[in-house]
């Protein structure tokens, strides 16, 4: 319970109203996480993370600033981590995933886009984000129309670079993105001062990975018949490692591995044996957007994968390691981020094929396509999924929301329904 | 009687990972939590123990010399 409040003046936060986010924050971690039976000892990493949230990984950013060193916010999975680590910089993923910010967010967009921009801008203009305050330059990508626009706004209250994301995957395109990622490479050196050298690419390019694996590997775990972890704590992990330190939370996610292979073997599962068991695929959720998981799982079912950013687009693939010049590891890193399936591109029937195949990998009983309200794409592209699932025979439950929790109670109804149908 | 739940808040988050470290080596069961509100209104980690460690839990401080800010005892939060 140190004090940080001297730090959060130092970023210019607006400190009354950030204590009112701080002031939620304990009482509902504790109803969704701290509430759960037969949690795995090693998530105490994990809530230390997050009681630490606002506070010593903030601390830890103006102390790398102290020395000169630079801060980069991002939003998208396409945006390549390698390089701004490479940088020397630390990256951080910017969240936007409280209804607290979209009030604000309000003040400055129409209301009638999706959430996920209107956290981030209400973050931002609201002066209550301490990862947004500790950032130098933000980098932005071209997806959807909402984020596209957003950049402008956010650029008029910090230096915000965009990247221009091709929306198809044509040989053409595959040459584009490795082109925007040297110019973000070019962009990075000059905000830094520090040149990207063939070293510090690739050891930043295997750093990157093994985070990929541990990842992978806490996956791989819910796999397993009696689940060694709950969706909600899966999903949890997976949010905190867009803004932790790279080297403690690969050592801290491969321990908490250990322990879950040795859940696995003891046939020690976190849910009843018959639950049934969900993927969720759809657009990202941020922290401490937790609903849909906490809503699912409270109904006596368990969230065995999500097909989503916070989830498996962003650990699938890793970059090619054998790549030793500079065009050799800018080639592999375009080819390894672009072939992320994300509805933003035309066509994008990869996405429609990792769905079933996830499904059938992680033994699904079902699926739940997860649209936060007003994103296009994803919406659209329900159609394409519901079809082939309906195909491949397995059922799927359609849920648009956003961050309110005005339809929980109509969800947790709808979802009751779905799970006593797949019985 | 009401149940309560058994709280110990630090002066910073070192001196809560080193406890931390002594729990763990002593195999007392814990749970590191976000400060409860009602305790302290700086947010950042406390670690939540069980009544009957409690004796456990300050002897560990005591031995190792770790500052603690103190023990707190909270109603159980009815769900
Ligand atoms: S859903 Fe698409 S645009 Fe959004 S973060 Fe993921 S890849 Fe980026
Ligand atoms: S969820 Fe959809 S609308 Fe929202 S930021 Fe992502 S792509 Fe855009």
């Amino acid at each position: 319970m140190a004090d940080y409040r001297a730090l959060w003046e130092i970023l210019g936060m607006d400190l009354e109203k950030h204590d009112v986010l701080c002031a939620v924050l304990p009482e509902l971690y504790g109803d969704v996480y701290l509430s759960q039976q037969n949690r795995p000892e090693g998530m105490n990493y994990y809530n230390f993370v997050i009681s630490e949230v606002h506070g010593l990984r903030i601390q830890e950013l103006e102390n790398h600033k102290e020395e000169g060193g630079k801060v980069v916010g991002t939003f998208c999975v396409f945006v390549p981590d390698e390089l701004i680590l490479a940088a020397g910089a630390i990256g951080v993923g910017l969240c936007g995933g409280s209804q607290f910010w979209i009030e604000d967010g309000e003040k400055v967009l129409p209301r009638n886009i999706c959430p996920l921009v209107k956290a981030f801008v209400g973050a931002k203009v609201s002066g209550t984000c301490p990862y947004f305050q500790s950032c130098d330059m933000l980098v932005g990508e071209t997806t959807c129309d909402g984020k596209k626009k957003a950049w402008e706004i956010l650029d008029e209250y910090v230096p915000t670079y965009v990247m221009d994301l091709p929306q198809m995957k044509r040989d053409k395109d595959y040459l584009k993105w490795a082109e925007e990622i040297e110019d973000l490479k070019a962009k990075l050196e000059a905000l830094t001062g520090n040149q990207i050298t063939e070293e510090k690419l690739a050891a930043a390019i295997k750093l990157c990975n093994r985070k990929r694996a541990a990842l992978k590997r806490l996956y791989d775990a819910r796999k397993a018949l009696n689940v060694p972890i709950s969706g909600k704590d899966a999903l949890l992990i997976s949010q905190i490692a867009f803004y932790d330190n790279p080297e403690r939370f690969i050592e801290m996610t491969n321990k908490l591995c250990d322990e879950l292979e040795e859940r696995i073997e003891m046939s020690k599962g976190t849910a009843a044996q018959k639950a049934p068991r969900l993927l969720i695929t759809g657009t990202p959720m941020a922290i401490p957007n937790w609903k849909l998981h906490h809503i699912i799982e409270e109904s006596g079912a368990t969230v065995v994968c999500e097909e989503t950013c916070t989830g498996t687009r962003y650990f699938e693939n890793p970059v090619d390691e054998s790549q030793t010049d500079m065009a050799g590891m800018i080639k592999a890193m375009a080819d390894r981020y672009l072939h992320i399936n994300c509805a933003c591109f035309t066509p994008n029937d990869g996405r429609v094929e990792d769905i079933i195949r996830y499904a059938r990998e992680y033994g699904a009983d079902g699926v739940v396509y997860y649209n936060l309200q007003f994103c296009h794409t994803y919406n659209i592209e329900y159609k394409a999924v519901e079809k082939a699932l309906k195909e491949a025979g397995i059922p799927v439950l359609f849920i648009e929301t956003d961050y309110s929790n005005d339809d929980t109670g109509q969800l947790k109804t709808r979802i009751e329904a779905f799970l006593e149908m797949l019985k | 009687m009401e149940e309560q739940d058994y709280y110990v808040i630090f002066p910073n988050v070192n001196e809560g990972l080193k406890l931390e470290k002594q729990l763990k080596e002593k195999k007392i069961k814990y749970t590191i939590v976000p400060t409860p509100r009602e305790i302290s209104k700086c947010c950042g980690i406390c670690i939540k123990y069980l009544f009957e460690d409690e004796g456990a839990v300050k002897q560990a401080a005591a031995e190792h010399g770790i500052q603690v800010s103190g023990f707190h005892a909270l109603h159980k939060r009815k769900k």
